[in-house]
C-alpha cells in the first residue's frame, strides 16, 4: 500500500477538481444513491402512469441513459455508465451478504448478456414498433431485470452478474476500449507492494495493480474502490484508443459485441429507418420477405434479421479470408483485427444522438423531468430546428468513425507477422464490413436523392429519422402556396434570377443554383423564372403560349429547357462558359380591342471563378437577331472587360432600341429601381438611349452593405399597327465601390505604419548598437 | 552519373534560385500577359486579385468552397472541396516547401528586398529563441482563420461580408496587383464594420510586410497560412530534407544561413526528416554544410543534392 505518490501530469487525480470527481468516496456514494433513487423513481412512475402522458420514465431511461450518457462517455472516460449503475452500486452490499457462491460454467458465458441485449432488446424494438415507447413495458424491463440482477448478486460472487449476464456489461467492456483514460497503477510503487490493498478491495475480483502491464483494464467498472484504498493507483490520460495500437488481450466476444452491436444499430437503422423511408423501400429484400411470410406489420424486424446477416457475411468472410491471406489462424486475426470496428457503431450513434439531442432530445429530458418532480410550468424550446446549418456537421461523425476504423485497422495489422503484400491483401479483406458500411451510406444517398423519399404518413418513431432532415423538407409539396390569379394580358413580364416563391438567402451571391458541382461531365445549366409584377413582389408567371429561347455564347439559338423542381416550373439553359448569354421569352395575347407582343429579354453574364475563357472584345458584340419584332441592346462600355463586371450606381447604361432589326426612335423607355424610383425617357433618332443610375442607397452606416445587390427593370414599349410591343430589360446593381472604398485613409495608415514601424526598428537598433559609455562618479560628491 | 552528381552538389546554388525565382516571379506575376493559366489551386501566393497572374492561390477557391451553406457542402458538393484539395496536393507534391523557397512570387519580393537592405548596408534582424517559437505559431491561427471563418459562414452565423476573411487580411492581395501598377487594392472598405477592420489589417500587414521584410529575412512567411497547409501534407510529398544525424558535428553552419532561422536544422540529430513547418526549402543549409551527406534533398529517396566537402569549400572559396 502506498499513502502518498507524486502523480505524473497524465493522471487525472492530480487535479483536484477531477480527483474530487471520479475518486471522492463521499460524492460517489452521493452521487450513486441520486442516480439509484432517480432509477427506482422513474420505475415506479412507469408503473403509477402506464400511458403515454407519462414521457418521464422515457426521459430518464431513454432520453438520459441509454445512448447520450452511454455513447459521450463511453467514447471520452470509459465504463462510467457502470460506475454509477444502481445495479452495481447496491448489488455489492447485496453480495457482501450474500451466499457468495461461485457461478456455474455455463453461466459463466458473456454470450448470454450479448444475447439478451441483441434479440431482447433491438429484436423486440425493430419488430414491435414503438414497444419501449411505451413507459409501462420499459419499467416493466427495468423492474424484472433488477429483481434478476439482485438474485444473481445474492447467490453469486465477484459480481458475476455484471460481467456475464449484465445486457450492457460485455457492450461497455467491449466499447470502453476507444476512450481516452485508462485506470491503472504507478508500477513502480507497486513493485515492492505485498498487501494488494487494490486487489483486495476490488469487488469484482480485479487486480488494478496488472492493468498496466496487461494493457487493459479486464472487467473493471471505474468503480474506484481501488483509488480509494491505494494512492499508486491513477486514472490516465491517453492518445483515444491507444492501447489498441500495442498488443493485448481482446475477447472473441467483445469482438462479436462489436459486430452484433454494429449490425443491430447503425446497419439495422440504416434498414429499417433509413432506405424504409424510400419511395422504393417495397423493393427492399427485407420488406419482401416480411410480405412472403405475410408479416408486414413485423418487416422491421426482417430488416434486423438481414442487417445481422449482411453484417455477419462481410465481417466473418473478411475476417476469415485475411487469416487465410496472413496464414494466421482464424481465432487470433478475429480478435486481433475484428476489434478495429469499434468507432463504426461510437461515432455513428454519437453523431445521430447528439444530434438528436439538439433536435428534440434536450426538450423531451427537460420537460420529462420537469414532469416528474412536479414542476408543471418549465416549458423549453428545442436547441435546434431541422434545417439548421451546424446540425450538418454530425453526419459527418459516422464518417470519423469510418476513417479511425480504417486507421485502427492498419494499426492492428501491424501488429501480425506477415509480409507487405499479404498485410495489403489481408487489410482489405478484413475491411470489408468497413466498406460495407460505407457502401450502406453511400446507397441510402443514392435512393434518396434518385427515388425521394416516401410521403410521411406514420408517426411512431419520428425520433430515430435516418432520413436527413433536407429531404424532409423537399418532399413537402409547395404547390398551392401561390395563388394562381389571372394575368392581365398587358401586364409586362420578365426574367428573375431568383426563385420569388423562396425566400431570400444570404447566399443568392453565390451561383449554387445550378449544375453539379464536382461533376465535370455535366454542363452547369442557371435556373431562371418568368414573373410578373413589382419587383419587390414577383410572381409566377405562368402562360402556356410563350416561346423562350436564349442566344448561347457562339450566338447559337437554343431553347430554353422547363424542368420542375420543388415542384415549380423552373426554366434552366445550358452554361458552359464564362461569356455573355441572352435569353428571350416572347408572349402574344389580345384583348378585344389591342394586341400585345411581349417580349422578356435577360442579358446573362456568367462569370465562374477558375473557368476556362479569356474575355476578349470580340464578346462585346452585339447579338443580331430576327426572332423577336422588338429588341433592347445594351451598348457595352469600353471599362467593361471582365466576367465580373457588376453595373454600380452612377454608371452610365446606353441601350440601342430596335424595331425589326432598324434602330427604333422616339421610344419609351422606362427605368423602375428596386427602391421605387422610376423615370422615363425617350429614344434619339438612332434608337440610342442613355440612363444613369441614380445614387439612391444611403442607409446607416451601420447598415451599409455594399453586397446590397439591387434590382432593376427596363422597359421599353412601343405601339404600333393596334399593337403593343413591350421589351422588359432586367438587371443589377450594386452601390459604388468609390462611395465606401478609401484610398486616403489607406494611404493614411500605409504611411503612419511605415514611419511608426521603422522608427520603431530604428531606435530599437540604436539603443542595441549605442556605444559603451563609461560612467564616472566624481569623487568629489 | 557520378560526374553529374558531383557537378549538381558542387554548383553554386544561389544563382540556380536566383534564375528559378526570377522565371516564377515573372510567370506569376504576369504570366497572363502570355495567357498562362495554372487553375487555382497552387499552393503560392499567386494572387488572383492580380488580374495577370498565371493562376490563382489556392486559399481562394479553399475559403469559398468552404463557406458554402452546410447543407449543400455536406450533400454532394463536398466533393468539390476533396477535389480542389487533390488538385492543391497534386502540385504540392512535386516542390514540398519548394514552392516556398523557389516559386512563390510573395517569397521571392521579400527575398529581393533583402538583396536590397544587403546592398544598403544595413543588417538584418532575428527574432530571439522564445519570439521565434511564439510567433511561429501565428501561422496556424491564419490557417484556422482560413478554414473556421467560411465555415461558420456556410452554418449562416457569420454574414456574408467574411467572405475570404483571410485575403482581406492578406498583404498580397494589396502588394501583388500594385506590381501590375494596379492600385485599386489600396482602399480601406467601409462597407461594413467586417469590412473596414479586415481591410485596414491588410493595409496594416502590408506595411509591416514592407519594414518587416526589409529587416528580416522571409519576415511574412512566418506567418503565412500557406506554409501552415504545406506542412500539414509535407510528408506525403515526393521530395524531402533528410538529415543523417550520426554525421553532424553540430557546427551550426546550417542554422546560420537559415533564412527562416530554424534551430533543429543544427541540433536536432535523432530526426531523419528534418523538414520544420517554417523551412522553405531553399536548400542553403545543404549548400552550408561541411560535412559529407550530412544533409540530403530526396527526390522519392534519391539524393538529388546532397551537401559534400568539396562542394562546400568550392562554394567557400577555399583552396587546397
Amino acid at each position: 500500500m502506498v499513502d502518498f505518490i507524486k502523480r505524473d501530469n497524465n493522471d487525472l487525480f492530480k487535479n483536484p477538481v477531477f480527483a474530487f470527481l471520479f475518486k471522492n468516496t463521499r460524492f460517489l456514494l452521493l452521487l450513486r444513491v441520486a442516480v439509484a433513487a432517480l432509477f427506482f423513481y422513474a420505475i415506479y412512475y412507469g408503473f403509477a402512469y402506464p400511458g403515454k402522458e407519462n414521457i418521464f420514465t422515457g426521459a430518464v431511461f431513454w432520453g438520459v441513459f441509454w445512448a447520450l450518457f452511454m455513447v459521450v462517455t463511453l467514447s471520452t472516460f470509459g465504463r462510467l455508465f457502470c460506475g454509477i449503475c444502481p445495479h452495481g452500486f447496491l448489488g455489492k452490499y447485496i453480495t457482501k451478504h450474500g451466499l457468495k457462491k461461485t457461478m456455474p460454467e455455463w453461466m459463466q458465458n458473456r454470450y448470454i448478456g450479448i444475447t439478451l441485449l441483441v434479440i431482447g432488446w433491438w429484436g423486440i424494438y425493430y419488430t414491435f414498433e414503438g414497444f419501449w415507447k411505451s413507459p409501462f413495458n420499459t419499467a416493466l424491463m427495468f423492474g424484472a431485470m433488477t429483481l434478476f440482477a439482485f438474485i444473481l448478486y445474492y447467490i453469486y460472487k465477484d459480481m458475476s452478474y455484471c460481467k456475464y449476464i449484465c445486457p450492457i456489461g460485455t457492450l461497455t467492456r467491449a466499447y470502453d476500449k476507444l476512450s481516452f483514460t485508462k485506470l491503472e497503477t504507478y508500477t513502480d510503487a507497486c513493485k515492492d507492494c505485498r498487501t494488494f490493498e487494490c486487489a483486495a478491495a476490488c469487488q469484482y475480483n480485479l487486480k488494478p495493480f496488472t492493468f498496466a502491464k496487461k494493457n487493459q483494464t479486464d472487467d473493471c467498472t471505474l468503480c474506484m474502490d481501488c483509488a480509494a484504498s491505494c494512492e499508486a493507483v491513477k486514472f490516465k490520460i491517453t492518445k483515444p484508443a491507444e492501447q489498441l495500437s500495442s498488443k493485448l488481450k481482446i475477447l472473441s466476444a467483445e469482438v462479436w459485441t462489436y459486430i452484433l452491436i454494429f449490425a443491430s444499430i447503425p446497419v439495422s437503422m440504416g434498414f429499417a429507418h433509413g432506405l424504409n423511408r424510400s419511395k422504393i423501400a417495397d423493393e427492399f429484400i427485407w420488406n419482401k420477405t416480411a410480405a412472403f411470410f405475410g408479416m408486414g406489420d413485423y418487416a422491421g424486424g426482417f430488416a434486423f434479421l438481414y442487417a445481422i446477416l449482411f453484417s455477419l457475411f462481410f465481417a466473418i468472410l473478411g475476417l476469415y479470408l485475411a487469416s487465410k491471406v496472413l496464414k494466421k489462424d482464424y481465432a487470433s486475426t478475429f480478435t486481433t483485427l475484428g476489434v478495429a470496428f469499434i468507432p463504426l457503431f461510437i461515432f455513428a450513434s454519437l453523431g445521430h444522438t447528439l444530434e438528436m439531442f439538439f433536435l428534440k432530445e434536450y426538450q423531451t429530458i427537460v420537460h420529462g423531468f420537469a414532469q416528474g418532480f412536479g414542476f408543471n410550468n418549465v416549458e423549453v424550446e428545442a436547441l435546434a430546428k431541422r434545417g439548421d446549418g451546424w446540425l450538418h456537421y454530425f453526419k459527418l461523425f459516422k464518417w470519423i468513425g469510418v476513417i479511425w476504423a480504417f486507421i485502427l485497422l492498419y494499426k492492428r495489422i501491424k501488429l501480425i507477422d506477415a509480409t507487405k503484400f499479404r498485410k495489403v491483401l489481408g487489410y482489405f479483406f478484413a475491411s470489408l464490413m468497413i466498406l460495407f458500411y460505407i457502401g450502406l451510406n453511400l446507397y441510402t444517398g443514392y435512393v434518396f436523392s434518385t427515388y425521394g423519399a416516401k410521403s410521411m404518413g406514420h408517426g411512431g418513431h419520428s425520433s430515430h429519422g435516418g432520413k436527413p432532415a433536407y429531404l424532409k423538407e423537399a418532399g413537402d409539396p409547395q404547390e398551392g402556396r401561390y395563388t394562381q390569379t389571372r394575368i392581365d394580358p398587358g401586364e409586362s413580364f420578365y426574367f428573375s434570377l431568383t426563385d420569388p416563391g423562396m425566400k431570400q438567402n444570404r447566399h443568392s451571391g453565390y451561383g449554387f443554383g445550378g449544375g453539379r458541382p464536382g461533376s465535370k461531365k455535366e454542363v452547369p445549366t442557371q435556373n431562371v423564372w418568368l414573373v410578373y409584377g413589382d419587383i419587390n413582389d414577383k410572381k409566377h408567371y405562368r402562360s402556356s403560349t410563350q416561346d423562350t429561347f436564349y442566344y448561347g455564347l457562339n450566338h447559337q439559338e437554343k431553347p430554353i429547357i422547363e424542368k420542375s423542381s420543388r415542384g415549380q416550373k423552373v426554366l434552366g439553359f445550358e452554361v458552359p462558359g464564362n461569356g455573355y448569354y441572352n435569353l428571350f421569352a416572347v408572349d402574344e395575347s389580345q384583348t378585344a380591342t389591342e394586341r400585345f407582343y411581349k417580349v422578356a429579354k435577360l442579358e446573362y453574364l456568367r462569370g465562374m471563378h477558375g473557368a476556362e475563357g479569356i474575355y476578349d472584345p470580340e464578346i462585346k458584340k452585339v447579338l443580331s437577331q430576327n426572332r423577336t419584332k422588338i429588341d433592347l441592346v445594351r451598348i457595352k462600355d469600353k471599362e467593361e472587360e471582365s466576367f465580373f463586371y457588376t453595373h454600380a450606381m452612377g454608371d452610365t447604361l446606353t441601350f440601342q432600341a430596335l424595331f425589326e432589326n432598324r434602330p427604333l426612335a422616339n421610344a419609351e423607355v422606362k427605368i423602375a429601381l428596386q427602391s421605387g424610383w422610376t423615370k422615363t425617357f425617350q429614344t434619339d433618332s438612332g434608337g440610342y438611349v442613355s440612363i444613369q443610375l441614380i445614387r439612391d442607397y444611403f442607409p446607416d452606416w451601420n447598415a451599409f452593405d455594399k453586397r446590397f445587390k439591387q434590382e432593376m427593370l427596363i422597359t421599353l414599349q412601343h405601339k404600333q399597327d393596334n399593337t403593343n410591343y413591350i421589351l422588359t430589360y432586367p438587371a443589377t446593381y450594386y452601390p459604388n465601390t468609390n462611395d465606401y472604398q478609401s484610398y486616403g485613409y489607406a494611404l493614411l495608415l500605409m504611411t503612419l505604419t511605415l514611419l511608426i514601424a521603422g522608427s520603431i526598428i530604428y531606435r530599437f537598433r540604436r539603443n542595441r548598437t549605442a556605444p559603451f559609455r563609461e560612467v564616472r562618479i566624481d569623487a568629489k560628491d | 552519373m557520378q560526374k553529374i552528381k558531383k557537378i549538381i552538389n558542387n554548383m553554386n546554388l544561389q544563382k540556380v534560385r536566383f534564375v528559378i525565382q526570377l522565371f516564377s516571379f515573372i510567370l506569376f506575376v504576369y504570366g497572363g500577359y502570355f495567357a498562362i493559366d495554372l487553375g487555382s489551386k497552387l499552393p503560392i501566393f499567386a494572387c488572383p486579385y492580380n488580374g495577370e497572374a498565371a493562376g490563382a492561390c489556392y486559399l481562394i477557391p479553399f475559403q469559398h468552397q468552404l463557406s458554402m451553406p452546410a447543407q449543400i457542402l455536406l450533400g454532394g458538393a463536398g466533393i468539390a472541396v476533396i477535389t480542389g484539395l487533390l488538385g492543391f496536393l497534386f502540385w504540392f507534391i512535386f516542390l514540398n516547401k519548394g514552392w516556398c523557397g523557389y516559386v512563390c512570387p510573395f517569397g521571392t519580393l521579400q527575398d529581393w528586398l533583402t538583396y536590397l537592405r544587403k546592398s544598403m548596408g544595413i543588417r538584418y534582424s532575428t527574432y530571439s529563441q522564445s519570439q521565434f517559437e511564439k510567433l511561429s505559431k501565428v501561422k496556424y491561427i491564419f490557417l484556422v482563420i482560413v478554414i473556421l471563418f467560411p465555415l461558420l459562414m456556410g452554418v449562416g452565423l457569420l454574414g456574408g461580408e467574411w467572405s475570404a476573411a483571410f485575403c482581406q487580411m492578406c498583404p498580397a492581395r494589396i502588394i501583388s496587383p500594385t506590381l501590375n501598377g494596379d492600385f485599386s487594392q489600396w482602399t480601406i472598405d467601409f462597407s461594413t464594420k467586417t469590412a473596414m477592420v479586415l481591410t485596414t489589417l491588410g493595409i496594416l500587414f502590408s506595411g509591416l510586410f514592407f519594414v518587416g521584410s526589409f529587416v528580416k529575412k522571409r519576415f511574412f512567411c512566418f506567418f503565412c497560412p500557406m506554409s501552415a497547409l504545406h506542412y500539414i501534407f509535407s510528408k506525403f510529398s515526393i521530395v524531402q530534407l533528410r538529415k543523417e544525424g550520426s554525421k553532424c558535428t553540430r557546427c551550426g553552419d546550417c542554422y546560420a544561413v537559415c533564412d527562416m532561422q530554424i534551430k533543429d536544422i543544427a541540433d536536432n540529430v535523432t530526426d531523419v526528416n528534418i523538414l520544420r513547418d517554417d523551412c522553405i526549402l531553399c536548400l542553403k543549409c545543404v549548400a552550408a554544410c561541411p560535412e559529407e551527406d550530412a544533409l540530403h534533398f530526396d527526390i522519392l529517396n534519391f539524393r538529388a543534392f546532397s551537401s559534400t566537402k568539396e562542394g562546400f569549400e568550392k562554394r567557400m572559396g577555399i583552396k587546397n
